[in-house]
């Protein structure tokens, strides 16, 4: 693994109403197909107890479009034994130029979140 | 001035405040987006919101509308068709920034919502700049 290059999309979701990681949340990566208007899905992954997800996607693929990263944010509070308002929260994006890095965090509570573009 | 003259003068006032409202109950949903690069509301913002079908989970839209000089969209819904399930409220944020001459990182924003008790107001505010946004549940 020494040789892979990190991915050029991360994320990094965080748990603001306890101060810590989100860990063990299922998320996704998908890219929209600009002709069908179809979703495709490119990654699915699992946040680690950083509450991150290395690996999401390679320098090769991540060319210019619009993008959706999900997080099972539903399914993560349900876990913990608690309701929560979002069932699941999608952040879409979109970039022109290619060779773009970017950090996309996710911090939440059962009744908040927010997103911003990182570096 | 006598206190007649008073209760007088809010009899005028109290009355002019129910015809207003008579004009229609007040949603149990409301929102209000804010354009925090700014500090300015984020007025003529293009918004949809859309109730999910059980089983099909297909979305079906509700009302469409655009948010005021005040960033607020009175209106999205009845206390009738506010039934309990899953909605989605869905931001043009780009088309907004477009408007205003810039570009943006997200070409929407979706906020998607459980209502277990229809019975409560629900406030539902998009604070955003051009890269980043947040919402919460408020009242």
């Amino acid at each position: 693994m020494s040789g892979a290059e990190s991915s050029p999309l991360t994320t990094h979701v965080l748990n603001i109403a306890e101060g810590a990681p989100a860990t063990r949340m299922a998320l996704s990566l998908h890219r929209l197909d600009h002709n069908t208007k179809i979703w495709n899905m490119l990654t699915v992954g699992t946040t680690n107890t950083d509450g991150r997800c290395p690996g999401l996607i390679s320098r090769a693929g991540f060319t210019p479009g619009t993008y959706k990263l999900r997080f099972e944010t539903g399914q993560y509070w349900d876990s913990l034994g608690q309701t929560a308002f979002y069932p699941y929260v999608e952040v879409v994006f979109t970039f022109k130029e290619p060779d773009q890095r970017f950090h996309i965090p996710l911090l939440l509570s059962r009744f908040s979140y927010s997103t911003y573009r990182g570096s | 001035m006598s206190t007649q003259r008073l209760q007088q003068l809010k009899g005028h006032f109290l009355s002019e405040h129910k015809v207003t409202s008579m004009a229609g109950p007040v949603s149990p949903l409301s929102t209000h987006v804010l354009n925090i690069a700014l500090g300015v509301p984020g007025s003529n913002v293009s918004l949809s919101l859309y109730r999910q079908d059980t089983p099909s989970e297909v979305w079906s839209l509700i009302t469409t509308g655009i948010t005021n000089a005040d960033g607020r969209c009175p209106g999205l819904i009845t206390k009738e068709m506010f039934t309990s399930g899953v909605y989605k409220l869905r931001f043009e944020t780009q088309q907004y920034w477009e408007s205003i001459g810039e570009a943006s990182f997200y070409p929407y924003v979706e906020i998607v919502f459980t209502i277990s008790d229809p019975g409560q107001k629900y406030h539902i505010p998009l604070l955003m700049s051009r890269f980043s946004y947040s919402t919460y549940r408020g009242s």
